[in-house]
C-alpha cells in the first residue's frame, strides 16, 4: 500500500505524463486552471489513467468533481487506496 | 496491461521488434503504457515519412489523440492531424472548408446513425414496412449525396465509420427471429453506402466497426460514462481497436502491399518435425494440437483469396514435403495453394531469397513466419526488409497470428487479385516449358502472344492505380497513384493514360503494363510512368507496349518523345531501358527519341488497340 506521500508522487507522475509537463509543476495545490492541456478532453485522459494507475472504478459525478490534486487525493483516501 | 508487453517494447531495437513485442493486439494496452510506447518510437526515424490524417465527427473523438499518434508512429509515419470542428460535418464537404484546405491524405469520417437519418433516433421496431424503406431512402440518398460533395473536395482515402449502437437490439433474443429485425434496416442501409462507393466513389471505404465491437465486446468497446458526460464513446479497448483498424488504411493505400507470406513447415504450418515423425506422423487433424495447426492453414488459405501468395520454406526432404502436402489426410494446403515451395538444407534467409526471386517480388512484400526465434532472428538480421513475424507462444493464439498485421489488408480486389494464384500457376508452366524448350526466341514465338492496349479507360483505373503501387522492379519512375488520382488523369486531355494485357496459349495475364505520357505544347511528350508487372518480365512485352504508345503518340502528332530512368533501389533492371530502345541520353536520368520511331528492337507479340477492336466490332 502506498503511503500518502508516494500517493502524491504516483499521482504528480499521471498528471505529468497525462498532460505532458514536468512532475515538479504538479503540487499539492495545483488544480485544473493551472496546467495547461486540462481541458475538457484532457479530464477524460486523466481519469482514465488514473483508474489504470490506481486500480479505481470512478462513477460520472466522481469524474465531474476532480478537478483538481486535492479532490483527487481525497477521493483516492475515501477509495482507501492510500 | 502484462508487465512484460510493456517492458518487451521498450527494449526492442526496431520498429519492427516493438511490434512483435505488442503482439497480440486483440489484446488492450493500458493508455499509459502507449504513452511511454510512444516516447520510445519518437525516438527512431519514421521511415514511411509525414502522414496527414483528417477527422470528421458527429461526436468527441479528441481522446483518440494518443492512439492516433501511437498507430501512425507504430506503422512508421510522422503524423499530422486535423480534426475538423465538432458538428460541422455538413459544412467540410465545402470546397473552401479547413479540411480540404488541409488536404489530409487520410479522412476519417465517424458518424452516428440517427445522424443519416432521424429515423434512427427513434423505435425502429416501431416502424412499419413503408416506413422503413422511407429510412433507409433517406439515409442512403442523404449520405451518399453529402460524400459525393466530399469527395469532390478530398484528394485522398476517405474511411466512414458509423458508430454501432450502444444498447442490445430493442427485441433482445427475438431479434434474429423477427420478421423485421432491427438490424435489417442497418444492413439496408450500409448496402446501398457501399454499392455507392464501389460504382461511384473511388479510395472511399466502409469501416466495419460492428466487427470491432465483436473483437473488444459491447461493454469494453463503449464507455457509457463517457458518452453520457462527454459524447465520447469509446472505452480505452473500443478506442485502441478503432485506430488500429482505421490506421491500416492509409497503411495501405499509401505503401506497398504484402505480396507473400513465406511459412516455416515444422511446428509452424504442422506440429511435430517431418524428418522425425514422417509425412502421416506430423500433427494435423481434429486433435489437439494438431486442431491447432489445421485451423491455421485454413486462415492461411483465406488470405489466398485476399491475392495474397503462399510460399513455404522449410528444412526438410523434398520429397517429404511433397507426401506430406499431398497425401496427409487432414492438409489443408496442399501442393497447388503454394505459389513457391523451398524445401532443402541451405539457410532460412536462402531459402526465403530464392522465393521471392522465383515469384519476381521485392523482399519488402514478404511476410515470414517461424516458431524458432533463432530462424526469425536469422532472416531479420540477414534481410531487414522482410517483415518477420514469430509465432505466439500459446499454441492456440496460431490461427490468429496475422490478423493483427495491417500490411496483409487489401481495400480493393480487382478480378486479377482473385486470379493471382491462377496465373502464377500458369507462369511456373511457362517457365518449365522455357527450360524443355530450347532457345527462348524460340521459345516465345511459340507462345503466340497478343497484346491490347488500351486509352484512358476509366474502368480500369483500380487495376492501374494499384500497379504503379505495387510496381518496383521494372517501373521506369516509381511514381505511386491512387485511384482518384489516375481518373484525374484519364480525364484530362492533355495526358495519355495507356494500359496493355498480354494473351498466350496458356492463358490471359490481365492488365500488366501501365504508362502514363504527358503531352506539352510543341508536339512534345514525356513519359510520366512507364511500368510492367513482374508476371510478364523476360517476354518482350515492354517493348510491344513501348512500341504501340509511341504509334499512339505519333498519331497525335507528337514529334518528340522523352522518357525518364528515376533510380531506386530495386529498378536497375530498367536502367538501360531507354536507349536499349533507340532513345538518345540526354542526361544522367533523361532521354529522348523523335517520332515516328523505328524501335531497334522487335517484339513477337501481335499488338491490337482495345478502342480499334470496339470500333470495329459495331
Amino acid at each position: 500500500m502506498p503511503s500518502p506521500v508516494n500517493q502524491f508522487e504516483t499521482l504528480r507522475g499521471v498528471l505529468a505524463s497525462t498532460f505532458e509537463t514536468r512532475p515538479e509543476a504538479i503540487s499539492p495545490s495545483t488544480t485544473q486552471e493551472d496546467v495547461e492541456g486540462w481541458d475538457s478532453i484532457g479530464h477524460i485522459n486523466l481519469m482514465l489513467a488514473l483508474e489504470e494507475s490506481f486500480g479505481v472504478i470512478l462513477d460520472v459525478d466522481e469524474m465531474l468533481e476532480l478537478t483538481s490534486v486535492a479532490a483527487i487525493l481525497g477521493l483516492l483516501d475515501r477509495l482507501g487506496t492510500a | 496491461l502484462t508487465p512484460t508487453r510493456l517492458e518487451n517494447a521498450l527494449a526492442a531495437p526496431s520498429r519492427q521488434a516493438i511490434r512483435r513485442a505488442l503482439s497480440p493486439r486483440s489484446v488492450a494496452l493500458a493508455l499509459g503504457d502507449i504513452q511511454q510506447i510512444s516516447a520510445r518510437l519518437r525516438q527512431l526515424d519514421s521511415p514511411l515519412g509525414p502522414l496527414k490524417v483528417g477527422v470528421i465527427r458527429s461526436f468527441t473523438t479528441e481522446p483518440l489523440r494518443p492512439y492516433w499518434y501511437f498507430e501512425a508512429l507504430l506503422a512508421g509515419f510522422d503524423l499530422e492531424l486535423h480534426e475538423a470542428p465538432y458538428g460541422s460535418t455538413i459544412l467540410q464537404a465545402a470546397p473552401d472548408s479547413d479540411l480540404a484546405r488541409f488536404a489530409p491524405d487520410c479522412t476519417f469520417v465517424f458518424l452516428l446513425w440517427e445522424d443519416l437519418d432521424p429515423g434512427f433516433g427513434t423505435v425502429i421496431t416501431a416502424a412499419g414496412a413503408s416506413e422503413r424503406d422511407a429510412i433507409v431512402k433517406g439515409a442512403v440518398e442523404r449520405t451518399t449525396a453529402w460524400l459525393d460533395d466530399l469527395r469532390g473536395v478530398l484528394a485522398g482515402t476517405i474511411v466512414v465509420a458509423l458508430l454501432p449502437p450502444m444498447t442490445p437490439p430493442e427485441l433482445g433474443l427475438h431479434e434474429p427471429m423477427s420478421a423485421q429485425p432491427e438490424g435489417e434496416v442497418r444492413r439496408r442501409v450500409r448496402d446501398g453506402l457501399t454499392t455507392h462507393f464501389r460504382d461511384r466513389l473511388p479510395d472511399t471505404h466502409l469501416c466495419d466497426l460492428d466487427d470491432a465491437v465483436a473483437t473488444c465486446g459491447r461493454n469494453e468497446f463503449f464507455d457509457p460514462r463517457l458518452w453520457y458526460s462527454t459524447r465520447f464513446p469509446f472505452g480505452v479497448h473500443g478506442a485502441q481497436e478503432v485506430v488500429r483498424r482505421f490506421m491500416a488504411y492509409p497503411l495501405v493505400a499509401l505503401r506497398s502491399t504484402v505480396k507473400c507470406i513465406v511459412l516455416d513447415g515444422d511446428n509452424t504450418l504442422w506440429g511435430g518435425v517431418l524428418g522425425e515423425d514422417g509425412p502421416e506422423g506430423v500433427s494435423l487433424g481434429p486433435d489437439y494440437p494438431g486442431s491447432v495447426y489445421t485451423a491455421f492453414q485454413r486462415r492461411l488459405a483465406a488470405f489466398r483469396e485476399r491475392g495474397i501468395l503462399l510460399a513455404l520454406c522449410t528444412r526438410n526432404d523434398p520429397g517429404d514435403v511433397e507426401r506430406l502436402l499431398q497425401r496427409h489426410p487432414h492438409a489443408v494446403l496442399r501442393p497447388e495453394h503454394f505459389a513457391a515451395v523451398s524445401a532443402g538444407w541451405g539457410s532460412k534467409p536462402e531459402g526465403v531469397t530464392t522465393i521471392a526471386r522465383d515469384l519476381n517480388i521485392g523482399l519488402d512484400a514478404v511476410v515470414y513466419v517461424d516458431d524458432s526465434p533463432q530462424e526469425c532472428h536469422e532472416v531479420e538480421l540477414s534481410l531487414p526488409q522482410v517483415e518477420v513475424v514469430a509465432t505466439p507462444t500459446r499454441l492456440v493464439d496460431l490461427p490468429a497470428c496475422l490478423d493483427d498485421l495491417p500490411r496483409l489488408e487489401v481495400l480493393t480486389l480487382t478480378d486479377e487479385d482473385r486470379r493471382r494464384q491462377e496465373l502464377y500457376a500458369q507462369e511456373r508452366v511457362r517457365r518449365n516449358s522455357v527450360r524443355e524448350g530450347g532457345s527462348a526466341a524460340k521459345h516465345l514465338a511459340g507462345l503466340d502472344m497478343r497484346m491490347t492496349i488500351a486509352i484512358d479507360e476509366r474502368a480500369a483505373a483500380g487495376r492501374v492505380a494499384q500497379l504503379t503501387q505495387r510496381t518496383n522492379q521494372f517501373n521506369l519512375t516509381t511514381r505511386r497513384y491512387s485511384e482518384n488520382e489516375i481518373l484525374a488523369l484519364v480525364d484530362d486531355d492533355a495526358v495519355l493514360v495507356a494500359h496493355c494485357s498480354l494473351r498466350d496459349i496458356f492463358g490471359d495475364s490481365g492488365i500488366v503494363g501501365v504508362a502514363i505520357v504527358r503531352c506539352e505544347a510543341g508536339g512534345v511528350a514525356e513519359f510520366d510512368t512507364f511500368l510492367l508487372s513482374c508476371r510478364v518480365i523476360g517476354r518482350m512485352a515492354e517493348t510491344a507496349f513501348l512500341a504501340g504508345v509511341l504509334d499512339r503518340l505519333a498519331a497525335r502528332d507528337v514529334t518528340r518523345v522523352r522518357g525518364r530512368y528515376l533510380p531506386t533501389a530495386k529498378n536497375h533492371l530498367v536502367e538501360d531501358f531507354w536507349t536499349r530502345h533507340g532513345f538518345a541520353d540526354v542526361d544522367d536520368t533523361t532521354a529522348e527519341t523523335a517520332l515516328p520511331a523505328s524501335l531497334p528492337v522487335l517484339a513477337p507479340i501481335g499488338v491490337e488497340f482495345a478502342d480499334a477492336i470496339a470500333r470495329e466490332s459495331v
